[in-house]
């Protein structure tokens, strides 16, 4: 029930809320991590050595993991539906990159990583279209 | 005299509020956190919310009204309502900071039923009270 002191100095919360908006994006971090991929596959067929090879397994596996945490930041995070507008195919790009990272981490098939690569670079496209570097990493160093 | 005016205003409207809050389960006063409703409302903003007109009627196009958080169990969001889907059953709310706000754009649309409370007006601080 409410009373003078409450309405003084009310407890009920509401939040106009944004989560910690960091507004740092840059799908280089998922083009990285698609690189090392690229790069342990290679490095996979190349060798005999047994052990080395499941070394390139697992470390290829977390690689790929990661860069499908990083399209799906800027598909989540960054891109908003103006941009969607603005590239209809957003979605789709996104949906095949993400889908196109999780073959790169069930096989150890070098076209899969290529392809990766080519999503991520559309997804580079856009966002570079959509603000890029200007509006979504620090100009320089942070004095 | 025109120093004393706000203070007349803001203990006149206390009065007010108090004598329909009294008289009322349909009232309830608010505190706002986060700024993704600047410059509208400002964190520490205080309001009078009321849930009776949605118990009549949906909500409409441009009123801020508070919603159930759809990530969080327990938080309540407050927004504006930027549409109604046409099927009448599901609002797609947004911050009036678009750069500082989590709002429809990533969590979708939210069912009416999230939504009870409309914001009346700022009691909060005087010099901006007002409709909102």
């Amino acid at each position: 029930m409410l009373s003078l002191r409450s309405i003084l100095r009310p407890t009920r919360r509401v939040h106009a809320h944004c989560d910690v908006p960091c507004g740092v994006y840059d799908p280089e971090q998922a083009r990285i991590e698609a690189e090392s991929c690229y790069r342990i596959i290679e490095k996979f067929h190349a060798s005999t050595d047994e052990l080395f090879r499941q070394r390139c397994v697992v470390v290829k596996e977390a690689r790929a993991e990661e860069t499908k945490h990083h399209i799906d930041v800027m598909w989540h995070d960054y891109f908003k539906p103006e941009h969607v507008e603005q590239y209809p195919d957003l979605h789709d790009v996104c949906w095949k990159a993400s889908k196109a990272a999780s073959k790169v981490k069930q096989s150890t098939d070098l076209e899969a990583a290529k392809e990766l690569l080519g999503l991520i670079d559309r997804i580079d496209e856009m966002w570079k279209g959509t603000g890029g570097l200007g509006k979504t990493r620090l100009n320089g160093r942070p004095s | 005299m025109s120093r004393r005016r706000p203070l007349l205003a803001v203990l006149g409207a206390g009065a007010g509020i108090a004598a329909g809050v009294a008289a009322s389960r349909w009232l309830d006063v608010v505190e706002v956190r986060g700024s993704s409703m600047a410059p509208s409302l400002l964190p520490g903003d205080r309001l009078l919310v009321e849930c009776r007109s949605f118990s009549l009627r949906a909500p409409r196009a441009g009123e801020v009204v508070l919603a159930a958080d759809p990530r969080e169990r327990g938080r309540e969001l407050i927004k504006r309502v930027f549409a109604v889907s046409d099927a009448g059953d599901a609002a797609d709310l947004r911050g009036d900071a678009p750069d500082e706000s989590t709002d429809s754009r990533e969590f979708g649309a939210l069912p009416l039923s999230a939504i009870r409370w409309r914001a009346a007006l700022r009691y909060w601080p005087p010099q901006r009270a007002g409709l909102l």
